[in-house]
């Protein structure tokens, strides 16, 4: 899928900032203003991304889809309040379907988290144990899940912000100006939670390991 | 931390961000470039105005070997996640149920799946006029008396049980209106007004 949505437009050093906003999704978000039925195909777009979104938050296989089916029927129901905000006068305050969805499901999941404090029987899942192995492929498989266990431990050790600005960037596959839209915060502070966030995993990474796995505190 | 301090994080926090939008270009290879609006120039962030710097100075801004390292581990490592093809299937008929709900309320005027049709009712019926025949044949559209406008027929209109059989019985009782004998009546008691002379006309009854 196409990533990045924002593109600057004008001359690099010298224009005021301008956003020319390449919203891949508007076709599909006005046929869905429309006819309601034609939200399946943003929801087949996205189910995916907001899913892998709620279980790095959440850790948890039924939370994660409980925050995903809120989602998404909120966004349903939402849909006509949708109000696309990509003209160049709108700056860093430009906003898109995709936006919007993480929107709502920042939310969606930081009530879930919430929920879950109050319950603490709420189980840590060991999120490489759900990667379908391969059968062919036993022996790089194995290596393969080890790389990915450590980089997963390594990104939810990180403070709640940086974790989640990295899980956007890497595995969400936003830009910048989307995770800033994202989690409400500005261009340079999201640049600044990435790098930060990217030092502590090479610390981590680098020192790490031969460490024993431990269960993660989330923030 | 001092303010040198944070212009110097914030450097090669731009620097990282370059480096990473340069990585997940390559990761993904249908970017924007394939739509051909090529990669994105940055504009000049604040501090590197205040402190003078230009483009081509942060560039000189060594990307952090860790950070290099982190980013391409990260970026080849970490997994993405696919909810079970069970709960996709059941959440998109969750969708689909309430998408079909929200169809209802457009029933008041909204176009959602709604045809056009055009009753097989003759053109004089619906217009109030009487059937054609060689005395009275059917007028033709015109401003004043335009074609019939076909019906507006949704999936809702038909959950309210009004349907096609039932718009044509309407159309032929408005048809029938006028071969009552009332109607005939009338229709007799205003030609022979229209035959009058203007002088009977004129008198007081």
């Amino acid at each position: 899928m196409a990533r990045p949505v924002f593109r600057r437009s004008g001359a690099a050093e010298s224009a005021a900032p301008r956003i020319a906003h390449l919203d891949l999704d508007r076709p599909l978000v006005e046929a869905a203003l429309r006819d309601p039925a034609r939200f399946e195909a943003l929801y087949r777009r996205y189910v995916a991304q907001v899913y892998s979104f709620a279980f790095y938050e959440l850790g948890n296989h039924h939370a994660a889809e409980d925050a995903t089916a809120r989602t998404f029927m909120s966004a349903l129901a939402n849909l006509p309040r949708f109000d696309e905000r990509a003209r160049p006068e709108d700056g860093e305050g430009a906003s898109t379907f995709k936006v919007w969805l993480f929107q709502i499901a920042r939310n969606g999941i930081a009530n879930e988290r919430r929920s879950a404090r109050r319950h603490p029987e709420t189980v840590l899942e060991e999120p490489i144990a759900a990667m379908i192995a391969d059968p062919l492929n036993v022996e790089e498989d194995a290596v393969r899940r080890d790389e990915a266990s450590l980089a997963w431990r390594a990104v939810g050790r990180l403070p709640g912000d940086r974790r989640r600005a990295l899980v956007l960037r890497f595995v969400n596959e936003l830009s910048t100006a989307e995770i800033a839209g994202v989690m409400g915060r500005s261009e340079g502070a999201i640049r600044v939670l990435l790098h930060r966030g990217l030092r502590a995993v090479a610390r981590d990474l680098g020192a790490g390991s031969a460490e024993s796995p431990e269960p993660r505190r989330r923030a | 931390m001092t303010l040198l301090g944070r212009d110097v994080i914030e450097v090669e926090a731009l620097v990282t961000d370059r480096y990473l939008d340069a990585l997940l270009m390559e990761a993904d290879p249908v970017g924007p470039d394939s739509m051909g609006t090529g990669p994105s120039p940055r504009r000049r962030p604040w501090f590197m105005t205040a402190l003078g710097l230009g483009a081509d100075q942060v560039a000189r801004v060594q990307l952090d070997s860790g950070v290099r390292l982190a980013s391409e581990r990260l970026t080849r490592d970490l997994p993405r996640f696919h909810p079970s093809f069970r709960f996709e299937e059941r959440l998109a008929v969750r969708l689909a149920e309430a998408a079909a709900s929200m169809h209802l309320p457009l029933a008041a005027g909204g176009e959602s799946g709604a045809r056009l049709v055009t009753l097989p009712v003759p053109t004089s019926a619906l217009a109030g006029d009487q059937p054609a025949s060689d005395e009275h044949p059917a007028r033709e559209p015109s401003p004043r008396n335009p074609a019939p406008r076909p019906m507006l027929v949704s999936g809702a209109v038909a959950a309210s049980a009004l349907s096609l059989a039932g718009a044509a019985w309407v159309a032929w009782r408005r048809a029938r209106v006028h071969g009552s004998p009332m109607a005939r009546a009338a229709r007799a008691a205003h030609s022979m007004r229209d035959r009058s002379t203007p002088a009977m006309r004129g008198r007081p009854a």
